[in-house]
């Protein structure tokens, strides 16, 4: 074999390069400076068929294979980063996973008028605490019957908000980490569906990248791309092989500098000669060919994998990895060589030294792509060690089991009246109530106002509202130590005074441990709070995301704001128990020595993985003890 | 002077009192003494099941010598290697020896470990199920494992319905002249030192107990005496025995009760502990018994926790963490695989209270099916009145839990 491209791949390079030197060169200055996206540009490689590369024709696409892809990234990037970029997100992120996981209506709907390049593609795995470990994703998709409701947010988004179609990931099943995860296909303009600001981005800055906010976003169900938990496979799938088009970036973008750089060197006479002559300058340059030729190698053997169906995410890991480790050291070489003048805004190579530096980021960091490389080098690493610590533990809210039921739907008045009708049906009599002033450890019902009560006149609202509540004033610590608004004697919390009544509302109240540590025993806990992350949230029974000043005179108005009845002596409601986890299976203790094997736990000295059930012990296992055999074991 | 008693036809008591150990196990407070039990059959052959501690080795010998009356010692069976009945095996050895010994294969190996010259000796060893005829009588051996040792085994004379038990059924306390669990009042005087004897020694190893009751109920209707190596003989009732220890074997509480163990440096926290029982007595619930955890041995505390179906656990917090003697009782329940228990806290700290978190985390993460309930009482250094409703509410929920059980 010669490792070299085809005839047809050359000419495909070629035609790209056409398009790129005549379409994005005399703009690239500009886009740069103004932070601008080549939507003309990008149209016209929709029209050109560049949009659809590596797709079968039926979908659209040009039918051809992922080198030319690899080739369309590169030479886009070889003029201009950001451009390549584009392709390289709606290429392998934004269409891929609609082509290999979608059914075929999804493709008919989504896939055609990506590869047509009639619509722009988008992914949207990233998120302010799940980067490379996509376990801590929070944007959650709740399964409404006929629709997903999608909530939270996305960032770093390539090619948002000019995308039309994005591929996103979200929690439908929590707490079970990655596993929980699926994949849906969200159109823009959907309503609830908004975009933060462009990043000002230090390079690639003609590539558009943006925030996504998803409030409470319908997702048709046939909208959900693969099946319910899913996403992560997906995700890491699609990355595999976006990986190739990053690299193709890399490589794109260091071999226009280097392009340059040799130019310059022929031009640029010092001491008699074109500095290239320089033995320092031509080293340099050899160097900077070998590290091309060898990043270009690893690219193409990595797209060749994929498209032969090979086994190839540690080859394009290694690929995007090496590819952008060697445009960093390419591109501050080439302006090395340009000295001062390759310094100066508008020289190209001082746009590609700051546009390579994310290829080293995004997608999956280097480091990210080199622990991809080791797992596929030494497998899986050793299970973590000691006792207890073994056990996957969540843990549990301060105030223990809640029901945490959230009142969204509808506006303010109705979420207020689905609230007032929950309490009632919980058995609380609004026609009764006890006076203001009732000690807090003593009071059945308890209206507490937070720091987010605002301007001290807004205590009347609490005042009215714990009236037609028929309940106590409280406060958190900071309205009745620092703001004064109310005695030291009347703040709740672990150091202030414990609720341990029936009925907590706490308005304004963002939720901090030792005022939640106050409110445990409370047997149901409304928070009623503007700010939707606020721990009150998960911490108590009944809620609503809203403003103090319309959400608690509303409250006020559906309890009733007639005089009370004094209230008949407090029946504490019962709280329940935290539920025990159940074991898994029974244990069973050695009769050599009284060890006892617990399921949970496993045995870590014998690699026994935690969650191994007695019977599913090998057959040769023993005591790690005193090395009993299996059957000197009673059941516990 | 020899001290013997028959048990039932050819067969003799030969133990020893022992009133000058102060810990059984150099651990447990013995303030009743203890009995090493050793007896012995004269049948065609003449035959010793188990000895006594070293201690009392020469009563032993004298006692034996008495009721051989000249004859050879002909078989020393060995039910259980713990040296207060296995150290004066080398002694026997010594002056009877052409003896033969019957154990098993664990128990050899264990004679080997502590030095005894048992391989210049014939020995026979037996199995699980194995009989041996002595003439008249013959006996069957079953395996009891970590009851509370591995090699544990009782003997069972299917002649006349002796068990040999071993350390089971066995309880603290001197007989003195008594030999039968029915010469002595047993429920008032003995119950409590044999809970704290089978809960503390055997208390981890309930699994084990029941396997070796269920082995014992195939037999039951021919069992005639329970021969333990430590206390009285059992010959009439023996199921109101029997019974205490299968509900003790299952960690099920044997009184609906609650049981108060408090921790208190200056009287704060008993002052609670007091006011809370007093309140639980008020309503009704009068069975309640209250101890100071400093001053009480951890061998009671855990006894009584075996007893009781409820527990208050009143702490101070002391170095952040829970008050030591508090801790160690803690660890000492989890030890001896305390569960099924319904618990109650009262904590106090007088700047930052941790007690009554880190008992709770204890309680359920470290220890089995521990319920503990949501109600708790907080102090900041003393429980003032602003915090009696605290402690009715904890009343009150105590109350409610005890009556949720059947």
């Amino acid at each position: 074999m010669l490792f070299k491209t085809t005839q047809q791949h050359e000419e495909l390079r070629a035609k790209v390069r056409n398009f790129a030197e005549e379409k994005v060169k005399p703009l690239t200055f500009l886009l740069d400076k103004e932070n601008e996206f080549p939507a003309e540009a990008v149209a016209e490689l929709g029209k050109m068929g560049l949009l659809g590369i590596p797709y079968p024709k039926e979908w659209g696409g040009l039918g051809l294979d992922i080198i030319s892809y690899a080739i369309a990234v590169e030479e886009l990037s070889r003029i201009d980063g950001g451009t390549g970029v584009i392709l390289s997100a709606h290429t392998s992120l934004g269409t891929w996973p609609i082509f290999a996981f979608g059914t075929e209506a999804q493709k008919k709907k989504y896939l055609i008028p990506l590869c047509k390049g009639e619509k722009l593609g988008a992914f949207g795995l990233t998120e302010p605490n799940a980067g490379s470990d996509a376990g801590g994703t929070e944007t959650t998709a709740v399964d409404k019957g006929d629709y997903y409701l999608l909530n939270g947010g996305k960032i770093f988004i390539t090619n948002a908000p000019k995308a039309d179609t994005y591929v996103v990931f979200a929690v439908t099943t929590p707490d079970i980490g990655t596993h929980g995860i699926s994949a849906f296909i969200v159109e823009k303009g959907w309503k609830g569906f908004e975009f933060g600001d462009h990043y000002d981005k230090m390079g690639i800055r003609s590539s558009s990248t943006a925030e996504l906010i998803f409030n409470d976003v319908k997702v048709p169900k046939e909208n959900l791309l693969g099946k319910e938990g899913d996403g992560f496979k997906i995700a890491m799938a699609t990355l595999d092989g976006g990986r190739i088009g990053i690299a193709s970036q890399a490589l794109g973008i260091a071999q226009g500098a280097f392009e340059q750089a040799v130019d310059y060197a022929k031009e640029r006479v010092q001491f008699g000669k074109p500095i290239g002559f320089q033995q320092a300058i031509s080293f340099k340059l050899s160097d900077m060919a070998t590290k091309l030729r060898c990043a270009r190698l690893l690219i193409y053997s990595a797209a060749e994998m994929k498209e032969n169906h090979e086994p190839y995410g540690m080859e394009s890991a290694m690929a995007k990895q090496y590819a952008s480790d060697i445009a960093l050291e390419v591109t501050n070489d080439a302006l090395q060589i340009f000295g001062g003048t390759g310094y100066l805004k508008g020289m190209e190579v001082e746009r590609m030294y700051r546009d390579a530096k994310i290829t080293t980021i995004y997608e999956g960091t280097n480091e990210i792509q080199r622990v991809v490389i080791a797992s596929h080098i030494l497998g899986k690493p050793p299970k973590k060690t000691g006792g207890a610590d073994r056990r996957m533990q969540k843990p549990a809210p301060i105030t223990g089991v809640r029901k945490k039921v959230l009142f969204r739907e509808g506006d303010s008045k109705e979420q207020v009246q689905a609230l007032a009708e929950a309490l009632k049906k919980d058995g609380f009599d609004f026609t009764v109530g006890i006076p203001m002033d009732t000690p807090i450890a003593r009071a059945e019902r308890v209206v507490s106002a937070g720091k987010g009560i605002g301007d001290k006149k807004n205590m009347k609202l609490i005042e009215n509202l714990a009236r037609a509540a028929g309940a106590a004033v409280g406060s958190s610590r900071p309205v009745a130590e620092t703001l004064k608004y109310v005695p030291l004697n009347r703040y709740v919390g672990m150091s202030g005074q414990k609720f341990t009544g029936n009925l907590y509302i706490a308005c304004g109240i963002s939720g901090a441990t030792q005022h939640l540590k106050g409110i445990k025993d409370a047997s149901i806990i409304v928070a009623i709070n503007k700010n939707a992350n606020a721990p009150i949230f998960k911490n108590c029974d009944y809620g609503i995301v809203g403003d103090v000043n319309e959400i608690l005179p509303l409250l006020a108005e559906a309890l009733g704001t007639a005089e009370k009845q004094p209230a008949p002596p407090m029946v504490k409601m019962k709280r329940p128990q935290m539920p025990r986890p159940e074991p898994i299976g029974p244990r069973y203790v050695c009769s050599g020595c009284g060890y006892e094997y617990v399921p949970e736990l496993g045995d870590e000295e014998s690699e026994i993985a935690p969650g191994t059930l007695f019977q599913n012990l090998p057959e040769d296992w023993v005591c790690p003890e005193c090395a009993e055999p299996k059957d000197q074991f009673i059941e516990a | 002077m020899y001290c013997v008693r028959n048990v039932t036809e050819d067969l003799y008591w030969v133990g020893a009192n022992d009133h000058r150990l102060a810990l059984f196990e150099n651990a447990y407070p013995i303030p009743r003494g203890v009995t090493y039990n050793s007896y012995l059959l004269l049948d065609e052959k003449t035959v010793m099941f188990d000895t006594v501690d070293w201690s009392a080795c020469r009563q032993l010998v004298e006692n034996a010598q008495h009721v051989l009356n000249g004859r050879p010692l002909d078989y020393l069976v060995i039910n259980h290697l713990e040296p207060d009945h296995a150290a004066s095996i080398d002694e026997i050895l010594l002056r009877w020896p052409d003896v033969t010994l019957i154990s098993n294969e664990k128990a050899f190996m264990l004679m080997r470990q502590f030095g005894f010259h048992v391989d210049s000796h014939k020995i026979i060893e037996v199995n699980e199920g194995d009989t041996f005829s002595f003439g008249k009588h013959t006996v069957t051996f079953v395996f009891a494992p970590m009851v509370h040792w591995p090699e544990v085994m009782v003997t069972f004379d299917t002649t006349n319905g002796v068990l040999f038990s071993a350390d089971a059924f066995g309880t603290f306390g001197t007989l003195d002249g008594k030999l039968f669990a029915d010469e002595v009042n047993f429920d008032r005087d003995w119950l409590d030192d044999a809970r704290r004897y089978l809960t503390n020694i055997v208390g981890k190893y309930g699994p084990h107990i029941q396997l070796l009751l269920k082995k014992a109920g195939g037999i039951l209707d021919q069992i005639k005496y329970i021969c333990p190596l430590h206390g009285p003989v059992w010959r009439k009732d023996l199921m109101y025995f029997i019974q205490k220890y299968d509900i003790w074997s299952r960690y099920e509480p044997e009184e609906k009760g609650i049981l108060v163990v408090y921790a208190s440096m200056y009287g704060n926290t008993e002052s609670a502990a007091q006011a809370l029982a007093a309140r639980l007595c008020d309503k009704g619930m009068t069975n309640v018994a209250l101890y100071d955890v400093s001053s009480t041995n951890v061998s009671q505390l855990i006894s009584e926790t075996f007893k009781y179906s409820h527990l208050v656990l009143a702490s101070v917090t002391y170095n952040l963490g829970i008050y030591p003697a508090m801790h160690n009782y803690l660890l000492d329940m989890k030890a001896l695989n305390v569960q099924k228990r319904t618990v109650a806290i009262v904590e106090n700290g007088s700047w930052a209270c941790k007690s009554g978190d880190l008992m709770q985390k204890f309680l359920t993460e470290e220890m089995k099916d521990m319920t503990v309930l949501n109600e708790r009482v907080s102090m900041a250094s003393a429980l003032g009145e602003d915090k009696e409703v605290e402690l009715d509410t904890l009343v009150d929920a105590i109350l409610d839990s005890m009556n949720e059980k059947k």
